[in-house]
């Protein structure tokens, strides 16, 4: 049985989530662990929140025990077919990748399986205690858990279809995987995390998740006849904003349970700065 | 001529409301306006009543000129299987495994069958104005080459692979199955994937001739539109910003304006550092300071980037105002637009 996490994080867009992955790879690496951070996305996130301008294929080092990495759509192919696929020594995997990476854009979910196949070969290296992983979307998440299983419908008897099953029993090991969806209390995050966990539970893919709820005003000590007290002007707009904001969070934020709260971050902070106090608020969380 | 414009940006940004927004500025000044959603939030959803519409334009109550329209994925790929392929072939490839799940989870998909949506719009001659909210997917630019990419998918780059000749027929295909490749293939792939694929290839093949012409079509609309990019200040929708007008100017489309969601009022910046005007209760007045300059900071972060990107690509940045909760009504989305002064530029 595998040691190490696999820490998948997913949410919508523009809730933060690579915000939260990144922040939750550092409070790991602060605890000793080594860590590597995956993005399938496009690695800007995650190369932002950690100080890495481009990240690429190969792990780089970006803070002590932190390693982080992005998809490359080429080099995932080769190391697929080489390690993952173990082709044979002098097999033609160049032209088969060449015509796999067609075949990406048309077989159902052989894309998915060779990003999420990648963090989970990373796993079964045994070099490192946690691999978190930043997913790009929700609905890229469900694709990826889907992934195996529908490969192993598609192709039960090829080496792909071999490679699909030993994923999928990974993916929904409880005591390997932990599933972190981040949202925000606002309408489309929180009914789009919703439809999410319904759809975990139905397909059981993959264990339940733990729901960050990230960008949560820390409520202010005035209210509503107080502000009214105050002349018309900035101190009073900027109240007024404040208040309309902690009502409508407060409307939505109970529309989930989450297992923790992130604070809104307000002002001149950079992406890097970002990570590392959501790392100290994040705490023993995940 | 019917004007296009195409709200593209990250997730999260406010895209639909945004379309939205611009689509009933347009229809108040008379002109006949589309737009086309995806995923509205149920709010906005009401406001437009689309809620259980779905893929057919409806009017919107309440405002003359104005149709909305939901896309749906599965329909629109059924209406272009429907329109370019044989009827037998087109009942084979809506229940082929591969198609169905291309129709879900090609990421190219949902952005073509938006602009198939599109250009069906602009050709029905019904409208001056079509607005098109982009799908979330991974990059704005998908929306820009989902016709390339879904032309290039269909015209049998695979199966030339796989058989190594051009275009052979299904029974040419299957006595090459000794080929060396072939076997190769069928190792690693497993022989009913193999065999799924040819047909599945095969079939969407017959549809070449028609939608190559069609991707070209649309190809034409996507270039003769105008594309506006929606952003906030968060980092994220920042940098798929920046990335984004540099994509765009290599493929020569160059964005009309940015369009700033949820900023706030920049005399706060200043406001924040100047003494106020007397309050009594010396806790209160600590406390609204104290928020007046977290507030300010926020202000500050947004008006450095909308500078940094006026400056950096010579676009308009229009400031929209954050407003909470978010626009519910029709007169709400139109006032949420109103500092971009759609106005002119239709006149132009």
């Amino acid at each position: 049985m595998l040691s190490t996490d696999l820490v998948l994080v997913s949410g919508k867009g523009g809730t933060g989530k690579s915000a939260v992955a990144s922040a939750i790879a550092i409070e790991r690496a602060r605890r000793g662990q080594t860590v590597l951070a995956i993005d399938l996305g496009n690695g800007l996130g995650l190369g932002a929140h950690l100080r890495a301008r481009h990240l690429t294929y190969k792990p780089v080092e970006v803070r002590a025990g932190l390693y982080a990495m992005t998809m490359e759509r080429t080099a995932a192919l080769d190391e697929y077919f080489k390690k993952q696929l173990h082709m044979p020594q002098g097999a033609p995997t160049k032209p088969i990748a060449g015509a796999l990476s067609v075949l990406v854009d048309a077989a159902p979910g052989v894309r998915e399986i060779i990003s999420i196949g990648k963090p989970v070969h990373e796993l079964w290296q045994g070099t490192w205690d946690a691999v978190i992983v930043d997913t790009p979307s929700l609905g890229q998440f469900r694709s990826y858990l889907r992934a195996p299983m529908t490969i192993s419908e598609l192709a039960p008897t090829g080496a792909v279809g071999r490679q699909a099953s030993a994923l999928a029993e990974v993916l929904a090991d409880a005591g390997t995987t932990r599933v972190v969806l981040v949202t925000n209390p606002a309408e489309l995050p929180v009914i789009e995390t919703r439809e999410m966990l319904e759809h975990i539970r139905e397909e059981q893919l993959c264990p339940a998740p733990s729901v960050v709820m990230n960008r949560m005003l820390t409520p202010a000590s005035f209210d509503d006849s107080d502000l009214n007290s105050l002349p018309t002007g900035p101190l009073r707009a900027a109240g007024v904003h404040q208040l309309s904001m902690e009502r409508s969070q407060a409307e939505w934020a109970t529309n989930v349970d989450a297992d923790a709260t992130l604070p809104f971050l307000r002002g001149v902070l950079t992406p890097g700065e970002v990570a590392v106090q959501l790392a100290d608020a994040i705490g023993t969380i995940v | 001529m019917t004007r296009t414009i195409i709200v593209t940006g990250a997730g999260g940004v406010g895209k639909t409301t945004l379309s939205a927004g611009i689509a009933v500025e347009a229809a108040r000044l008379g002109l006949r306006t589309l737009v086309l959603t995806i995923d509205p939030a149920k709010r906005l959803a009401d406001a437009l009543g689309v809620a259980e519409l779905g893929d057919e334009p409806k009017p919107v109550e309440g405002e003359p000129h104005l149709h909305a329209a939901m896309l749906d994925v599965a329909a629109s790929w059924e209406a272009i299987i429907h329109r370019y392929a044989e009827p037998d072939v087109g009942d084979r490839l809506l229940v082929n495994p591969y198609f169905r799940a291309i129709a879900d989870r090609f990421p190219a998909a949902q952005s073509y069958a938006a602009g198939e949506r599109m250009a069906d719009s602009i050709e029905s001659k019904l409208y001056d104005v079509v607005v098109v909210d982009t799908p979330p997917s991974g990059g704005g630019l998908d929306f820009y080459l989902a016709p390339a990419r879904t032309g290039a998918l269909i015209s049998g780059k695979l199966l030339k692979w796989l058989t190594g000749s051009h275009l052979p027929g299904r029974s040419v295909l299957y006595r090459m199955t000794a080929k060396p490749m072939l076997k190769f293939a069928d190792v690693v792939l497993g022989g009913p994937m193999l065999s799924d694929v040819a047909d599945f290839v095969l079939d969407l093949r017959t549809m070449y001739d028609g939608l190559s012409v069609r991707t070209k079509t649309i190809d034409r609309y996507l270039r003769a539109a105008d594309t506006i990019i929606a952003t906030t200040a968060d980092p994220t929708p920042i940098n798929e910003t920046r990335r984004f007008f540099d994509e765009l100017g290599d493929i020569r489309i160059a964005p009309r304006a940015v369009l700033f969601n949820r900023t706030l009022p920049t005399e706060w910046i200043h406001a924040s550092g100047e003494p106020h005007a007397e309050i009594d209760d010396p806790g209160l007045m600590a406390a609204t300071t104290e928020n007046l300059v977290a507030w300010a900071s926020e202000a500050q972060r947004q008006l450095d980037a909308a500078d940094e990107l006026s400056a950096r690509y010579g676009v308009p940045v229009y400031e929209l105002p954050w407003t909470v909760p978010p626009p519910a009504t029709l007169d709400d989305l139109a006032d949420l637009v109103a500092p971009a002064s759609i106005s002119d530029w239709l006149a132009e």
